[in-house]
């Protein structure tokens, strides 16, 4: 089963390294999305910055996550289907996604850093929301991308479905970020990191649980 | 025909708490103090307005200034002006038995016949030290107690208050029906029987309703008591993200040709919806202040928001939202199976 897990994570990273241009491809639109907020705002106030910085990482998300399941050709998903557990596919690509979030989130962070400015003061609590966040991300984006990709307008679905999902995960992040910001003294910042873990976990454990429903289409 | 004796149920207890809810009046209050800061040493006439009183110059009417459980002022004569405004006068004396410069004081008006009226923070007092030990302290006692039914009167709810019996009960409703749908949802998943789909269908289309209501009578409630139809409140965001989540159910439900690829993905995001929705509507709300009560010091569904009168229409008006609910939804399922039906047989 792990060894399966293994080969589905090294098909993934594969398919990716073969597909160059669309890693790229994310890669140009988080620098150009950037590019356009420093140029609009130039100089970004820390509270504004916290802000905008969730914001990019939602949007390069959806975008980044939202292939996973359409890249694939029919026949290719069928003889997925016939040969490997859907869970553990699932998994693999939950696990993959996380990977490329993080890679995405710390390249948008360090952009951003570079043009508007640094406002992290401390550095281990914000490192700690990018890993919740991206795997919250990665855990409800993949999900609902593999809803998503059975019906033809994937993209505006893909919008409407997971937005309102993520905003709880948005929130909390917003709120352990500006602690790491010190824009508001919280002492309760491990709650927050504790809410968001649970909702990562409740996410995680649903997708897994209500994922072989959706792979019998 | 099925015995429906709950259908029936629900539209009574409907029609009781909109005639109760409606009907019942509100216990007399204290709207207004002028002038609402004296000096220590003054002789001063207030004027109370009240609400719902019916103060009549044959009525034994008594008023103190209250400081705390302790101390009080008794007002020495009363004018009943008309039915609801009365001046009472006090000679406020240089001493008080108060330790700061300025305190609040609580009105306490006593009618022989109506009962009591409190006010509290009405009168703010600043002290006046020239003169020492010229407190003469006023029991409040022999208070009236009323025996008219009648809602409690809350300053800035006033009438607004009898939408507790609307507004609350329209969130328990929809919160039960989305429960009963994710149960269908879950059987349709276990079984593949499409007529747990239309159910789940069914009732989150009636939870959706009552959700976008309580939306409503929440926006209409807070432009009397808060200033705005939308307050920036944790839970009217919370409460517009989940009905956003329902909707998107529906533009997933129709976005596909199969009716059983619709029904199983579907099924499927109303299940996750629902989870979804938990930390929106239970904990996200907690981590913020808000202007409902129960958060942020407001108080919740005690003792002191909900007395026994409102209880006696609070609780059936939430049995009866919700039976109310689930009559519509099954009135909407067993439409759209037969629709399907007929569709069916034409093709």
């Amino acid at each position: 089963m792990v060894q399966q897990l293994f080969w589905l994570l090294k098909k993934e990273f594969t398919l990716e390294w073969r597909q160059k241009y669309s890693l790229g491809g994310i890669f140009l639109y988080v620098g150009s999305t950037i590019f356009i907020i420093y140029t609009s705002f130039i100089k970004i106030q820390p509270n504004i910055w916290n802000i905008l910085f969730w914001i990019i990482a939602l949007f390069t998300s959806v975008n980044a996550v939202a292939k996973s399941f359409v890249q694939e050709s029919g026949y290719r998903q069928l003889y997925y289907y016939q040969t490997v557990n859907p869970v553990l596919l699932l998994l693999a690509k939950m696990i993959y996604n996380t990977i490329l979030l993080l890679l995405i989130n710390v390249l948008s962070f360090s952009l951003l850093s570079i043009v508007a400015g640094n406002p992290v003061k401390d550095y281990g609590l914000f490192s700690v929301a990018i890993l919740l966040g991206s795997i919250g991300f990665s855990f409800a984006f993949t999900f609902v991308s593999s809803i998503a990709s059975k019906a033809n307008n994937s993209a505006t679905l893909m919008a409407i479905l997971s937005f309102p999902i993520v905003i709880p995960i948005i929130m909390t992040l917003v709120k352990i970020a500006a602690s790491a910001l010190r824009l508001l003294q919280d002492t309760s910042v491990w709650k927050d990191i504790a809410i968001l873990f649970g909702i990562n976990l409740i996410l995680g454990t649903l997708a897994i649980i209500l994922f072989p429903y959706i792979w019998k289409e | 025909m099925k015995l429906a004796w709950w259908k029936i149920l629900s539209v009574f207890i409907i029609l009781y708490v909109i005639i109760v809810g409606l009907l019942v009046p509100l216990k007399q209050g204290i709207t207004a103090v002028t002038p609402s800061s004296l000096n220590a040493g003054t002789s001063v006439d207030l004027k109370i307005i009240g609400y719902n009183t019916k103060f009549n110059s044959d009525s034994k009417i008594r008023v103190w200034l209250k400081q705390d459980d302790e101390h009080a002022l008794e007002s020495n004569k009363i004018a009943v002006s008309n039915e609801t405004e009365i001046t009472a006068s006090f000679s406020i004396p240089h001493d008080l038995p108060f330790d700061t410069k300025v305190k609040d004081f609580t009105l306490v008006v006593d009618n022989a016949i109506e009962g009591t009226t409190v006010l509290p923070n009405a009168i703010y007092i600043t002290k006046n030290d020239t003169i020492k030990g010229d407190f003469v302290n006023a029991k409040i006692e022999n208070l009236t107690k009323a025996n008219a039914i009648t809602f409690p009167f809350r300053n800035i709810l006033a009438e607004t208050i009898r939408n507790t019996y609307f507004h609350v009960p329209l969130w328990f409703a929809m919160f039960a029906l989305f429960f009963t749908a994710l149960i269908n949802s879950v059987k349709f998943l276990r079984t593949n029987d499409l007529q747990y789909e239309y159910k789940a269908a069914g009732y989150t289309y009636t939870g959706l309703i009552f959700g976008i209501l309580g939306l409503i009578t929440g926006a209409i409630w807070a432009k009397h008591t808060w200033g705005a139809y939308w307050s920036w409140d944790v839970k009217q965001n919370m409460a517009a993200i989940s009905v956003l989540i329902y909707l998107a159910y529906f533009v997933l439900k129709n976005s596909f040709e199969d009716r059983e690829k619709a029904a199983r993905l579907s099924g499927v995001y109303n299940i996750f919806a629902f989870m979804a929705m938990i930390p929106l509507l239970f904990v996200i709300p907690r981590m913020t202040d808000s202007l409902h009560p129960g958060n942020g010091g407001n108080p919740a569904l005690g003792s002191q928001d909900l007395d026994k009168t409102m209880r006696m229409v609070f609780y059936p008006a939430v049995i009866g939202f919700i039976l109310l609910g689930f009559w519509l939804s099954e009135i909407k399922f067993r439409y759209e199976i037969l629709k399907a039906k007929v569709l069916e047989d034409l093709e």
